[in-house]
C-alpha cells in the first residue's frame, strides 16, 4: 500500500495523455491552451516527484519545477494575448479556420 | 496507519485530478472547462504539499489556479462569441487521437514499470531558505534569465493584444 515513484509516475504520464487527447481533439484556440497548460502540469509532478524519491541531496527538482512553472505563466499570457490579436483581425478563435497559409 | 492516510490522500487527489483534467477535455462547454482546469490545478498543488514541496505548492495555488485561471477565464470572455454556437466543439478525428494518446500512455507506462529505480525519501523541511539559496548562488544567471523572459512576455503581450501603433 506504500506510495511510491511509480504512482506518481503514472500519475503524471496518465494526466500528460490527457492533456495530449484534448490538444489533438480541441478547436478553439484557449481550449487547446488550457490543455497545453495540463500536460505542464504533468511534467511539473513528475519534477517534484523525482526530488522527491531519488537520492540527490539537493531541490534542484523543485528549482526547475518553479522555472517552469514561469515559463508557463509566460506562455499562456503570450498565447492569450495571441488569440485576443486573432479574434480582432478574424473574428474566430477557431484553429480549423485559420487555414490562411495552406497552399 | 500513516502509511494507510497517505495512500487515501494520493488516491483520493489522483482521482480528483484526472476526473476534472477528463471533464476539461471532454467538456463542450469552455467556462466549464475553465472551472474544471482551475480544479485540477489546486489538486495538483495539494499534491505537492504532500510531496514536501510547501513552497511549489504556494506557487501553484498562487500562479496557477489563480493567476493562470484569470487570465484563461478572461481571454474566454474576449473571445466568446455567441451563445448558439457550442463555445468548445470538438474535432471529428476523436478516434484516431485517442488512439495515439492510448498507445502514448501504455508505452509511458510500460518504460515505467520495467525500469529499474532504487529509491528513497529525501525531505528538506525548509524548502524556502534552500531554494533561496540554490537560486541566488548556484543558479543566480536562470533566475536573472527567468526575470528577463517574464518581462519581454509582459511587453511582448501589451504589444500583441493592443496592436503596434496604439502603443
Amino acid at each position: 500500500m506504500t506510495i511510491g515513484l511509480m504512482h506518481y509516475l503514472a500519475l503524471a504520464a496518465i494526466l500528460f495523455a490527457i492533456g495530449l487527447y484534448g490538444l489533438f481533439t480541441k478547436r478553439n484556440f484557449v481550449a487547446i491552451l488550457m490543455c497545453i497548460e495540463l500536460m505542464l502540469n504533468a511534467v511539473n509532478i513528475n519534477f517534484i516527484a523525482f526530488n522527491h524519491f531519488m537520492p540527490v541531496n539537493d531541490l534542484t527538482g523543485q528549482l526547475f519545477a518553479v522555472f517552469s512553472i514561469m515559463v508557463g505563466a509566460a506562455e499562456v499570457a503570450v498565447g492569450l494575448a495571441l488569440a485576443f490579436r486573432i479574434y480582432h483581425d478574424r473574428n474566430t478563435v477557431n484553429v480549423d479556420e485559420l487555414n490562411k497559409m495552406k497552399g | 496507519m500513516s502509511e494507510l492516510i497517505n495512500a487515501v490522500i494520493f488516491y483520493v487527489l489522483a482521482l480528483v485530478i484526472l476526473l476534472t483534467a477528463l471533464g476539461v477535455v471532454l467538456g463542450k462547454n469552455l467556462v466549464h472547462s475553465a472551472l474544471l482546469m482551475t480544479a485540477s490545478f489546486i489538486g495538483v498543488g495539494c499534491l505537492y504539499i504532500v510531496l514536501h514541496a510547501d513552497f511549489l505548492g504556494a506557487v501553484q495555488f498562487m500562479v496557477y489556479s489563480g493567476g493562470v485561471a484569470i487570465i484563461i477565464v478572461m481571454g474566454i470572455m474576449l473571445t466568446h462569441r455567441s451563445e448558439k454556437t457550442p463555445s468548445s466543439p470538438a474535432h471529428d478525428h476523436r478516434l484516431p487521437a485517442f488512439g495515439i494518446v492510448g498507445l502514448f500512455a501504455i508505452l509511458m507506462l510500460t518504460v515505467y514499470s520495467y525500469s529499474p529505480l532504487r529509491t528513497t525519501e529525501f525531505v528538506v523541511d525548509d524548502t524556502v531558505n534552500a531554494l533561496a539559496d540554490m537560486m541566488l548562488t548556484h543558479y543566480v544567471l536562470p533566475f536573472e534569465i527567468a526575470a528577463v523572459l517574464l518581462l519581454v512576455a509582459m511587453i511582448g503581450a501589451i504589444i500583441l493584444a493592443k496592436g503596434e501603433d496604439e502603443v
